[in-house]
């Protein structure tokens, strides 16, 4: 039985279960025929759909105790930020289940619920609300979330849409940096603003970290990886390929890019090979030459 | 089901959140907000008025004596107010998941408190067109009785919400699968409109002679027909033409009850490919 289940905190246990998890989507028509099952055949699958899924992530099983920083490296494509859209519930697993145990920040989109139309201060508001500050702990952190995102006091009252894209990026952060909730899922975006503000994000993270806080992170920049991860997932063609150190999980990675790059220039001189070889074939003497 | 009704109670805070954002960016961005919203359907309700009550002359399907009270007019505006704010819950359902899918690709709530926000937002703009209606009624001299406003009355509102959220459910979810739903009920949208008899008395298809007995029933098998009949019979006290038929009547109860269950039942359905489509 497919599920995703949260749990309350500190009943001991790991934090986040995952149990042979898999998610499937369709290709090409499926999903408009889908919904002609639904209406028509029921819940009964057409068995000859097999050949129209793909799944993007199957059979990934792991656990991460309190307190991990648990990095997710792989290709792109191959299923990490799907991952951890299951672990924040805003997926449903086709196959296997995900128990989390504790409230989840997911810092999947930083700019996620701003509206355009609103102050920075409504947003503020608004986006803390819905992720379920109450208006008491807003008003309390208010200053020190603006001051964080070194937007100007003039400013905070205009509307969002005259912000520039990294003002908006910055309050995203700055608010949601207060959260407290003890997982935190973040797909990629601890590089956000210049170089100055991307320090005080840098240890923004680090004070969370040490607060004995559950984190995941989906990235490629090694650097973020090493600084912060202590547990490396290694995500290979939609299944779980590593489960380590992060180290061994980026030297894995790296290994493998290694490999694919190399075919791929073996791959790319046979062709330039058998191109010439054509042209010899084709053109004589002139190709001949020309080599 | 119960666990589900109870995270969505949860997150009911999350739902007046929406709601109120929802009519701070409407009404901030124009001094006239309110003024303009109601400006619409006074004008349509100016229009009909001519076109169907003086040129048509739909307003012979009243009853002889309701002229005292208010007249084609206030039935005119009884039924266009409320039918205003059921017309954009329907143009606003197929939309109510995809706009807001940052938040729920990012955010892991009880999917359904956004169609929940989305009919929300319009049942507090519907009460934003009782102080115009009220108006009418007193400027025309509508005839309430106690028993109209007890048991009509929120009898109609009940009706039109539910009926509203079980359409706001189903469109939501399929039109993320099928993109064409969004056309499609726009022209449902119309023919319900002339299919509701907001125009003219519902009397004059039924007593007409040249409808045959089985169309006046499929006419009143329509659930909106009689919520619509309920909207109006509030301010006709005693006019019999104007109330619901007992066949109207369980087709508008039974209908809503029906339609919230099937789009409760779609959405939960579809929940996991749309979450996929998002």
């Amino acid at each position: 039985m497919a599920q995703t289940t949260y749990g309350a905190e500190g009943t001991g246990g790991p934090v986040i279960e995952a149990k042979g998890l898999g998610v499937s989507f369709a290709v090409n028509r499926r999903r408009k025929r889908s919904l002609r099952e639904m209406f028509i055949h029921g819940s009964k699958r057409d068995p000859n759909a097999e050949g129209d899924e793909f799944w993007p992530l199957r059979d990934v099983s792991f656990e991460v105790a309190r307190g991990d920083c648990v990095g997710i490296v792989g290709k792109n494509g191959t299923g990490k930020s799907t991952l951890l859209k299951l672990i924040a519930g805003v997926l449903m697993p086709d196959e296997g289940e995900v128990h989390v145990r504790g409230k989840v920040a997911p810092l999947l989109e930083l700019r996620a619920g701003f509206n355009d139309n609103l102050t920075g201060r409504e947003n503020v508001y608004l986006v803390g609300s819905l992720h379920g500050m109450s208006e008491k702990e807003i008003d309390e952190r208010f200053e020190e979330i603006v001051d964080f995102a070194e937007i100007k006091p003039k400013f905070i009252d205009s509307p969002v849409r005259h912000y520039s894209s990294g003002m908006k990026v910055r309050l995203g952060f700055a608010l949601i940096s207060q959260l407290e909730h003890p997982i935190m899922l973040v797909d990629e975006v601890l590089a956000v603003g210049d170089k100055a503000f991307k320090r005080k994000c840098y240890e923004a993270i680090d004070r969370m970290l040490a607060n004995q806080r559950t984190m995941v992170l989906v990235s490629h920049s090694e650097k973020d990886l090493r600084r912060f991860c202590n547990r490396g997932l290694y995500i290979k063609g939609g299944g779980l390929a590593l489960d380590t150190d992060i180290e061994a999980a980026l030297d894995a990675y790296n290994e493998d890019t290694k490999v694919e790059i190399a075919e791929r220039k073996k791959r790319e001189a046979e062709k330039k090979r058998a191109a010439e070889a054509g042209r010899e074939d084709g053109e004589g003497p002139t190709g001949g030459q020309a080599a | 089901m119960a666990s589900r009704t109870l995270a969505v109670w949860e997150h009911r805070k999350v739902v007046g959140l929406l709601v109120r954002r929802d009519l701070k960016v409407k009404y901030q961005q124009s001094v006239l907000g309110y003024a303009w919203t109601m400006l619409e359907p006074m004008a349509m309700t100016l229009v009909y008025f001519f076109v169907f009550g003086v040129i048509l002359e739909a307003n012979r399907g009243m009853p002889a004596d309701a002229g005292a009270y208010g007249g084609f007019l206030l039935f005119l505006v009884a039924g266009i107010l409320p039918w205003t704010t059921f017309g954009q819950i329907l143009g606003e359902a197929p939309r109510a998941m995809i706009t807001h899918s940052k938040l729920i690709t990012t955010m892991k709530v009880p999917r359904e408190i956004f169609p929940l926000a989305t009919v929300g937002t319009k049942f507090v703009e519907y009460l934003l067109t009782w102080p115009v209606l009220l108006v009418f009624v007193f400027a025309l001299g509508g005839r309430p009785s106690v028993g109209g406003l007890l048991l009509w009355l929120p009898l109609a509102v009940v009706l039109t919400f539910m009926f509203g959220l079980g359409v706001t459910l189903f469109l939501s979810s399929v039109n993320v699968l099928l993109r064409d739903v969004e056309r499609l009920t726009r022209i449902l949208t119309r023919l319900l409109f002339y299919g509701s008899a907001i125009l003219f008395p519902a009397a004059m298809v039924l007593d007409s002679e040249d409808v045959p007995g089985w169309a006046a029933t499929v006419f009143q098998l329509n659930p909106l027909m009689g919520i619509f009949q309920m909207h109006r019979t509030v301010w006709f006290a005693g006019f019999e033409e104007l109330t619901p038929t007992t066949l109207a009547l369980t087709s508008s109860v039974v209908g809503s009850v029906l339609m919230l269950i099937i789009g409760y039942w779609t959405f939960r359905r579809l929940e996991m490919s749309v979450l996929k489509e998002l």
